[in-house]
């Protein structure tokens, strides 16, 4: 672990960062966002919070872990019942399709009506493209920062740390259960725009591009699938590179865990990685705020199952 | 940092590489000065060889940047261990100093490591190794003792060794710069070398120069 002293930089750990106690850290994350679907989640109570000078030190702290009481070879995870859809979830998903396909369908109308056809298709075409980046970001902002008790995104952060502790469940989520979040987020942000808006190219553009970043997490659970197990159609999509690949992901969940961060189509991930820009926007955040992202923490502190013992990487 | 002497036969004004004002002249200082100089791996000029071009009036004048040729101003620092080091304590031997933005951030992780990792190279040419950046003396001491760093790690707190080195900053200002420095025997430079996000290479950049020595 690391043996640095957490005061190390005086001037910069001058923020606060509440976080919640290690100990319901680690209590909540297997229930993950299953737990989230309602907007009445318990969050910890300001009296819980402790100030910590640094964010780090929910990295390096050896959480003791809930010890998960079924390995990952023992199969009745099917029932677990934090991987389930709820109605809620079911809801939630429900309205986020209803507000993209009305989106598309504006887009269409309003296109047939002026006949113009190529705007739109190639505003949506971007929203496709910029949906694998908008995806990267937002989870390499989830990935990195902030901690069960952030607003807003808590829940979201906690799930994606339980993600990282636990890769494998994200196959046996079931649909509504996994899209629920962003199905919720879709419908707030775009069902004004849906309603507000009638041209086609922005309907367009914002109709696909909402679309592919609400099943950016099914997308993101067929790259955890196996080739023999998933459908033959999302096997081609993924070899001809229109869904994010299996390979591609699978680094993500490999050491040092700061890459590979888009989960639609994966096409910004060489970008962002060779020209490093989530390391540069790292280090902009860490000397303008201090904080620091836990992918620069021991790489397998808080990113794998085996916790224990974690041998020092450079 | 303000003052900028000008020699007597004045510099062309539109020189960019001697104002250091604002973060935007910073960043074109970057593109305009000759010495080695890479962001985000691309390459805005290539040689180490080159000459500067304002190298020769330059010299004899007191400016806001160490450039290639010239005696950098002195510094009086600590240690990892709480020493005091002055860079006059390595006359007569070649020198590699290199600034780095912060211990334990995965770029200078890297970098020192690497620093490591050929230090017997640098030992084999006679070389001093210093690393220079504005954490304290027992952030360096851990990060040495962390990494197992065979060599100096200085604390400039508050930066004032690096504003007088005129070491650029990146990102328009918003990241301080990672750039190494050659010294020869005499303490002249011999080598500048700038590139944030390839840490790496500012080891074999300056092996290469001191092979040349
Ligand atoms: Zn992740
Ligand atoms: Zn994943």
């Amino acid at each position: 672990m690391a043996i640095l002293p957490h005061h190390k930089y005086p001037l910069r750990s001058l923020e606060h960062v509440p976080t919640c106690h290690h100990l319901c850290w680690s209590r909540a994350r297997l229930t993950c966002s299953a737990t989230t679907t309602t907007s009445t989640k318990p969050r910890s109570s300001p009296d819980q919070l402790i100030i910590e000078p640094r964010l780090d030190r929910l990295v390096t702290t050896p959480s003791p872990l809930v010890t998960p009481t079924r390995s990952r070879n023992t199969s009745p995870l099917l029932n677990d019942p934090n991987l389930l859809s709820t109605w809620s979830h079911r809801a939630w998903v429900a309205t986020g399709c209803t507000t993209v396909l009305i989106s598309l369908a504006k887009s269409m109308v309003a296109a047939a009506n002026s006949h113009i056809w190529l705007e739109p298709m190639l505003a949506g075409y971007i929203g496709y493209i910029l949906s694998d980046l908008g995806s990267g970001v937002y989870h390499w902002g989830i990935d990195n920062y902030g901690d069960a008790s952030t607003p807003i995104f808590g829940s979201q952060i906690e799930a994606f740390q339980g993600h990282h502790k636990w890769p494998w469940t994200i196959t046996r989520r079931q649909f509504a259960n996994n899209l629920h979040a962003l199905a919720r987020a879709t419908t707030f942000i775009v069902l004004p725009i849906v309603m507000l808006c009638d041209d086609p190219t922005l309907q367009g553009f914002v109709g696909v591009c909402s679309g592919c970043i609400m099943f950016s997490q099914q997308f993101h659970a067929w790259a955890h699938g196996t080739k023999s197990k998933l459908p033959p159609p999302v096997v081609a999509l993924q070899e001809a590179g229109v869904l994010v690949s299996r390979t591609q992901h699978s680094a993500h969940h490999r050491q040092p865990y700061n890459n590979n961060y888009c989960i639609v189509s994966g096409i910004w991930n060489e970008f962002l990685d060779k020209y490093k820009v989530f390391e540069a926007l790292e280090m902009v955040l860490f000397f303008k705020l201090g904080v620091r992202p836990r992918s620069w923490s021991e790489p397998n502190s808080n990113w794998t199952e085996e916790t224990e013992t974690p041998s020092p990487v450079h | 940092m303000a003052t900028l002497t000008l020699p007597k036969h004045s510099l062309p004004s539109l020189l960019p590489s001697q104002t250091r004002r604002n973060p935007f002249s910073q960043s074109l200082s970057i593109v305009s000065k000759s010495s080695q100089s890479q962001f985000f791996g691309l390459k805005f000029s290539f040689s180490s060889n080159l000459p500067v071009p304002s190298s020769t009036p330059a010299k004899t004048s007191i400016v806001a940047k160490v450039n290639k040729g010239q005696v950098p101003p002195s510094f009086t620092l600590k240690d990892q261990d709480g020493k005091t080091v002055s860079l006059s304590k390595f006359k007569g031997k070649p020198v590699v100093v290199y600034f780095y933005p912060a211990d334990e951030t995965p770029g200078c992780t890297k970098q020192a490591c690497a620093f490591r990792d050929s230090y017997e190279k640098f030992k084999k040419a006679g070389a001093e190794v210093v690393g220079i950046s504005g954490d304290d003396t027992s952030s360096h001491k851990a990060f040495a003792k962390k990494y197992k760093l065979p060599y100096t790690l200085l604390s400039d707190e508050g930066n004032k060794v690096r504003k007088e080195w005129g070491v650029p900053s990146d990102l328009f200002g918003t990241l301080p710069g990672r750039q190494t420095y050659v010294l020869d025997k005499k303490g002249e430079v011999q080598l500048v070398y700038n590139n944030q996000f390839q840490p790496e290479k500012h080891i074999d950049e300056t092996l290469k120069l001191l092979q040349s020595l």
